[in-house]
């Protein structure tokens, strides 16, 4: 995912390490392992309108997070929250592989994101 | 506690703290996270409390507004070192210059009924840290929305316990990310424990992670 290119209309598909699950499963590495990651909306967090998003095992929460608001469109002044396990939220350093060690099940991981206003 | 229908409190009680806290530090104890509880003498009044040694480019010290350019790439690149969490995956160093302590204190707050962070950070040579330099270290995930907002989220305040200059972070806004987590876990039947759940949001905002083991490993008080 290239953070220097802020286009709103981003195409994911030209994001190596986000991908939907409709694509197929590349890479024999640990590296490139990929997870595959159901994100659902909390409170009036907008609902992306893909859910189901096939995620780099190495990919860490503060670059998900960082997706998860430009696909939505998130001003600036928001702050988006990741939650795993319902009610946890991980650090914003730890991976994904390492989250869905923890916490996946049905080869899934499911996290729960929300938005909320800036602090102060 | 089990509320049917009524969205779940975000407030919590001071008895409640304490036992939340009880079974936060029996796990801390468990795998030697390294939290203890502090009793004032001669109350009953504590808190919760933990030292960290944070390495930093020295830039954080020296050069806030270029530090918060680099560490954007930085943490894009993936390569911020965590020595204290040993759940996450390692990832390549960058070059470290300069380590920093960091105390954290967790105490409940009687005027808002929620728990607040307070914090004090120097370097290994006992300089305290200041204001500037603290905001040099926030997390570069929150660092842009916190700076969004006033000032006074990150501030200078005297420890209500004990009396000396600490930062703290401003409880305000505690129910924003209170209120789904808790909700969340009660539309699953689920109980939590307050403190692993606040702490997991509040802590890596300046650099305090919370080992994933104590989402699962750490109830909720009955």
């Amino acid at each position: 995912m290239s953070d220097n290119a802020e286009s709103p209309t981003e195409n994911q598909k030209d994001d190596p390490s986000i991908q939907h699950t409709a694509t197929e499963h590349t890479g024999s590495s640990d590296e490139k392992k990929k997870i595959d990651v159901l994100l659902k909306a909390v409170g009036d967090t907008p609902i992306m309108k893909t859910k189901k998003w096939s995620v780099e095992s190495g990919r860490t929460v503060q670059s998900l997070a960082q997706f998860i608001s430009r696909f939505l469109k998130l001003d600036p002044s928001e702050q988006l929250f990741i939650y795993v396990n319902q009610s946890f939220a991980p650090s914003p350093d730890q991976e994904v592989g390492a989250l869905f060690e923890c916490f996946g099940s049905d080869g899934k991981l499911v996290l729960h994101y929300c938005k909320s206003q800036a602090w102060g | 506690m089990a509320a049917e229908r009524n969205p779940a409190s975000c407030y919590l009680d001071e008895r409640t703290f304490r036992l939340c806290c009880q079974l936060f530090l029996q796990h801390s104890e468990t795998i030697q996270d390294g939290w203890s509880w502090e009793q004032i003498k001669g109350t009953d009044e504590g808190f919760m409390k933990k030292t960290l040694l944070i390495p930093v480019k020295s830039s954080v010290l020296h050069k806030q507004h270029e530090c918060s350019m680099q560490d954007e790439n930085m943490v894009t690149d993936d390569t911020q070192a965590n020595v204290e969490d040993e759940t996450a995956g390692v990832q390549a160093v960058c070059e470290i210059h300069a380590v920093l302590r960091y105390e954290y204190h967790v105490l409940y707050s009687f005027s808002y009924q929620i728990p607040v962070l307070y914090f004090r950070a120097s370097t290994l040579d006992g300089r305290p840290l200041s204001l500037e330099e603290v905001w040099g270290n926030v997390h570069p995930n929150y660092r842009q929305r916190l700076q969004q907002g006033p000032w006074d989220t990150l501030t200078q305040q005297d420890h209500p316990l004990l009396g000396q200059p600490f930062f703290m972070l401003h409880p305000c806004r505690t129910e924003e990310f209170m209120k789904p987590a808790l909700d969340l876990a009660q539309a699953e039947n689920k109980r939590v424990n307050y403190i692993v759940t606040w702490l997991s949001v509040v802590g890596p905002v300046i650099r305090l992670d919370v080992p994933l083991s104590y989402s699962t490993e750490v109830s909720a008080p009955d």
